[in-house]
């Protein structure tokens, strides 16, 4: 029998790398395949549906493939090294830790380690697959034998998108019909959103003075939300920045319905999620074309190849003024999202995974 | 995008060009709005470059050196005090007499406790104080190692980017995918070299004075050493980098730490362009009191591309160009030619060679 185990360093609720490794957990079981999972640290919330890694060894059966799905430093990382099974690496990408130095040096400490751990666990893998070609190419020049790009998947059908109405309704009433640009995804250097901040003042010097930003996401480097909203405040901005976290499905759904652009300006990424929910909410794009974020947009959104707020506060303003531009990159999104249906998706990690367990039994 | 990243849907090609077509068009619209806006004066130049500074300032990386140790030394102090007096607030009157009840009961306890943490914490940072006492005493004595200042009038001025290399260079930046900084930019001739070349690039130069031609004409240039500018430059935030200028200047320990900051700042795939005077060229350029007291020599191409091959970047073959001071040969039929002609050889190779080169390098890894 097939038998394919995930390792994941935390499993987690509502938090993408645990979707993933649940979603992908039943579709190795929905072929007939024995699948568990095996972590580090599990939520309360889903303590029954994993095991702690270190029991692994009293359950393995020969034919096992484990698959580990690498973002983050973990014992589990240096636990798999020195097993003998086939390893296959699911790599969502560590962020350089360049851009934690001088902000916070525990967290750059732990991604250097990640990346050590990476370095060495490319060359131990039989195959690398990685959400994007971004990260694919890393795990290559890492010396990963054999890389394959597949997306993460994101089940956008699960919730559908509804949005919560009363939530609709606050935010429209705190800023009548100015110009609302929204980014989602959590606070950290990388995601540079004093960018935001100061392509929010440009467009709003130049274009539309009751313009407000929207930041949705948890503040994990705190001295850098500290410093991006004391930036904010120094440029008279404290009322037109909206910070949003701990929100239900349905509230980020509203969140997303009441912007009218959507504005990436991060450097790295390795996939970025909030792409894909803004082609389903029908929000317009402009980002830039940073780590991951060309391939995963395509041409479902305004591609900058500059964050300079004067560029960006114009993209926004063509989005605006031009309807025509604003429909055609709505379309193209719902387009982009075929791209990404978590059945393609789900086929392509059992196809995968298959073959590496084919190969593994034909070697035995 | 490699064949097996998700693609647009099979069909979708013909349109997929039509669509991708009228993006770059929009794209070049958005563009030439940036630039209306800035000739107008609705964004005077420089105002881009006053936002990222203002962030600076409330960013610790903003904070340099003695500034930035004194200031996380007050914060190990200020964290070293642990108070024992937990508030007892409560929106209830009961919750409130039940927080003082446990904070009576539990006082002998905390105080135990705390007094050991509080001692510990005093000691931590009484010997950070010791370290910081230590560093700035040590900062003191370099200081008395420093190269005198050269005459200001006996430096030739740096070439920024208007002679024989400057189409190599442009041609070795084009299509980088993030910003360009091109450091001792001057009066900004190969910003716009980059800009007819639809490259998006700034510059830095650390005299306002040579910028003041490239302000004039709305570039965006900042009055900045690159070091100092490099040093609050995001990680793998720039396409590539042109170093030309002070580089021949640099102390050793300068040309390690400029070459660390390009290494990390540059992304991954991005380039490094590198021009510079020939060791032999500069010696028979700059006055000799420039000579003597420069702080640092120019390297030979070969050498660059030593110290940049161990930082992870590709360098391709130096160009070779500025001023032909090479002797010709004498006629070739006139007594002992040959040898003269030898001798002629010898010293073009040795010393009368071109007197600058450009190194292009490709960050690997």
């Amino acid at each position: 029998m097939t038998a394919v185990h995930q390792f994941v360093p935390a499993l987690l609720p509502r938090d993408a790398t645990g979707d993933h490794t649940l979603a992908l957990r039943d579709a190795f079981r929905s072929v007939g395949w024995d699948s568990d999972i095996y972590v580090e640290a599990a939520h309360d919330e889903l303590r029954d549906e994993a095991m702690y890694f270190e029991r692994y060894p009293g359950r393995a059966r020969p034919g096992d493939v484990l698959l580990y799905q690498l973002g983050t430093s973990s014992p589990v990382a240096d636990f798999l090294l020195g097993r003998d099974e086939p390893l296959v690496l699911d790599y969502h990408n560590v962020t350089p830790e360049s851009f934690y130095a001088g902000w916070e040096e525990h967290t750059a400490a732990k991604v250097a380690l990640a990346h050590r751990q990476v370095a060495a666990l490319a060359p131990r893998s039989v195959l690398g697959i990685a959400d994007s070609a971004f990260n694919a190419r890393e795990l290559a020049a890492l010396g990963c034998p054999a890389t394959e790009v597949v997306p993460i998947l994101v089940d956008l059908e699960v919730d559908g998108g509804v949005v919560d109405p009363s939530e609709r309704e606050r935010l429209a009433s705190r800023h009548g019909d100015a110009t609302v640009l929204l980014f989602v995804g959590r606070i950290s250097p990388n995601k540079c959103h004093e960018h935001l901040v100061g392509a929010l003042w440009v467009y709003r010097r130049l274009y539309d003075p009751r313009a407000r930003l929207h930041l949705v996401g948890p503040s994990v480097t705190p001295d850098y939300a500290a410093a991006v909203l004391a930036f904010a405040a120094e440029l008279g901005l404290v009322d037109a920045v909206h910070h949003g976290e701990g929100l239900t499905a349905a509230e980020l759904a509203a969140w997303y319905d009441d912007a009218d652009v959507f504005v990436c300006l991060s450097r790295h990424e390795g996939f970025c999620i909030p792409l894909l929910e803004a082609m389903r909410a029908g929000t317009p794009i402009v980002a830039l074309d940073a780590g991951a974020v060309g391939e995963t947009l395509a041409d479902a959104g305004l591609l900058l190849r500059t964050a300079r707020p004067a560029t960006v506060a114009a993209a926004i303003d063509r989005v605006r003024r031009d309807p025509e531009l604003a429909g055609r990159l709505v379309a193209a999104g719902h387009r982009r999202l075929d791209d990404f249906a978590a059945p393609g998706i789900r086929r392509r990690f059992v196809e995968a995974l298959g073959r590496v367990s084919e190969r593994t039994r034909v070697v035995a | 995008m490699t064949p097996d990243a998700p693609g647009p849907a099979e069909g979708a090609v013909g349109d997929t060009s039509e669509r991708i077509r009228y993006l770059d068009e929009v794209m070049a619209e958005i563009d030439a709005e940036v630039r209306r806006r800035r000739a107008s004066g609705d964004l005077p130049a420089g105002l881009e470059a006053e936002l990222d500074e203002l962030f600076l300032e409330f960013s610790p990386v903003g904070l340099q050196g003695r500034a930035r140790l004194r200031e996380t030394l007050a914060l190990v102090d200020g964290s070293a005090y642990v108070d024992i007096a937990v508030p007892t607030a409560s929106n209830k009157a009961v919750g409130s007499y039940v927080k003082r009840l446990i904070r009576k009961g539990l006082g002998w306890y905390m105080d135990f406790v705390v007094a050991q943490i509080v001692k510990f914490a005093w000691s931590v940072s009484r010997m950070f104080h010791v370290v910081v006492d230590h560093v700035e005493a040590l900062e003191a004595a370099v200081e008395t190692h420093r190269s005198p200042d050269l005459p200001a009038d006996a430096v030739p001025a740096a070439d920024p980017g208007g002679g024989w290399w400057s189409a190599a260079a442009v041609d070795a930046v084009r299509g980088a995918t993030d910003r360009v900084l091109v450091a001792d930019c001057g009066d900004g001739a190969l910003l716009d070299a980059l800009a007819a070349a639809g490259v998006d690039a700034y510059g830095v130069d650390p005299s306002d004075l040579v910028l003041e031609p490239a302000l004039a004409r709305g570039l965006d240039v900042r009055a900045e050493g690159i070091v100092d500018h490099l040093r609050v430059v995001a990680g793998e935030a720039l396409g590539a980098i042109v170093l030309t200028g002070s580089l021949q200047w640099l102390r050793p320990n300068e040309r390690e730490h400029l070459l660390e900051l390009v290494a990390t700042r540059v992304s991954v795939g991005g380039t490094l362009v590198l021009h510079s005077t020939t060791p032999e060229g500069w010696a028979a350029s700059v006055p000799a009191v420039v000579r003597d007291l420069a702080p640092g020599r120019p390297l030979h191409a070969e050498t660059w591309a030593h110290l940049l091959g161990s930082r992870g970047f590709a360098v391709a073959d130096a160009v070779r160009g500025g001023a032909d001071r090479t002797l010709g040969h004498v006629d070739p039929g006139g007594p002992d030619a040959g040898a003269v002609n030898a001798a002629i050889d010898a010293l073009n190779e040795l010393l009368l060679g071109p007197t600058e080169y450009l190194v292009v390098a490709t960050r690997e890894r």
